[in-house]
């Protein structure tokens, strides 16, 4: 790795700020569209919209919060609640795992860690993978804010803003909204994809979703996807390496 | 506690902390986690699968309104995201656009 040169504050700033610009060019509006329901499940849920915002701010995982506002409308048990989210959380670990150590120089405090943690979602995540080993080592961490920050500000405005229209929304746009999370990811995904074993990632997890879906059981299906998929598509890519590096 | 502070309590307890606990323990365990080591590798492919799993469900078992749309309309809309993206050499705001007018219209025929 060359050498590690510090940047100077005005540096920082300007790093900063083309983080937020780039969040602008779309991410930032995706996910806070695709989160508008979370503000209207709230309120469904009997929650004040105060509690809408935080849970954007505070959980900044889509699913989480879908759980969250869903389980608490349908008088779940509140032990169970925290279970179900918790489970659907786990992926955070791979997800932080993996870009945690692309934003670290050897002078990053452990606070600032704890902190860029707390922001990483999947589409965080995702547009970080493909957008910070095009940056210079020091200037990552405050692009990353920058790009960061500029995500869940603007979707918590939209989970406020929800809370109050979603109600009002027509079903075919209310169909849109639920439907743009997952073109969006996986275009996004595809974008990203350099190594083959990334489209054996991206093959792994689509032909086995159905199938343990199917087979297993008590909110770990995704969980046994992620480590069975990823092992088997992990392994596939270190083959695929080894055969090519053969003369 | 009063009960107005209730509703955030609950918020804190079971919603924040049962999620942020693996961000909590991402960051002590990313200690000796090099970027472009084969363990970084796993990790992100492992992260990869499980989001495409994620995915896949909101396709192909959605919840809500999206339920009630056909999976071939959905899987059709789909296709012309792909399509597009394709076309475009891998613009994400087009194919994004493209299947949510297709995915709207769908919604407009199918849900009337």
């Amino acid at each position: 790795m060359s050498q590690i040169v510090e940047l100077t504050p005005a540096d920082r700033r300007r790093w900063f700020m083309e983080g937020v610009r780039q969040a602008f060019t779309g991410p930032a509006y995706f996910v806070a569209v695709a989160l508008i329901g979370v503000g209207g499940l709230a309120r469904a849920a009997g929650f004040p919209a105060g509690v809408a915002v935080l849970s954007t701010l505070l959980i900044w995982a889509g699913p989480a919060q879908l759980l969250f506002f869903g389980a608490a409308a349908a008088k779940t048990s509140w032990l169970a609640v925290a279970v179900s989210v918790s489970l659907s959380s786990i992926r955070f670990l791979p997800m932080c795992l993996s870009v945690l150590p692309m934003l670290r120089t050897p002078g990053t405090r452990r606070s600032t860690l704890w902190l860029a943690a707390h922001f990483v979602a999947v589409t965080v995540w995702v547009e970080s993978l493909r957008r910070l080993p095009d940056i210079d080592r020091p200037a990552r961490m405050p692009f990353f804010f920058g790009f960061a920050l500029a995500c869940i500000l603007t979707t918590s405005l939209f989970t406020g803003v929800g809370y109050f229209l979603v109600a009002a929304l027509p079903p075919a746009l209310a169909v849109g909204v639920l439907f743009l999370s997952p073109v969006y990811f996986l275009a996004t995904l595809i974008r990203g994809a350099r190594a083959p074993v990334d489209w054996f990632a991206l093959t792994a997890g689509l032909v086995l979703a159905p199938v343990t879906e199917a087979f297993v059981g008590g909110g770990l299906d995704l969980m046994a996807l992620g480590l069975v998929g990823g092992t088997a598509a992990y392994l596939a890519g270190r083959w695929h390496e080894a055969r090519r590096a053969e003369p | 506690m009063s009960g107005a502070l209730w509703p955030y309590f609950l918020l804190i307890v079971f919603g924040f902390l049962p999620s942020e606990i693996w961000r909590w323990l991402s960051v002590i365990l990313s200690h000796g986690i090099d970027e472009g080591s084969q363990i970084f590798t796993f990790l992100k492919t492992v992260a990869t699968v499980l989001l495409v799993g994620v995915v896949a469900r909101l396709i192909f078992a959605p919840t809500g309104e999206l339920a009630h749309v056909p999976l071939a309309a959905r899987i059709g809309a789909l296709a012309l995201a792909g399509g597009v993206f394709a076309i475009t050499r891998r613009n994400v705001l087009a194919a994004v656009l493209t299947g949510e007018a297709a995915i709207i219209a769908a919604g407009f025929w199918f849900l009337r």
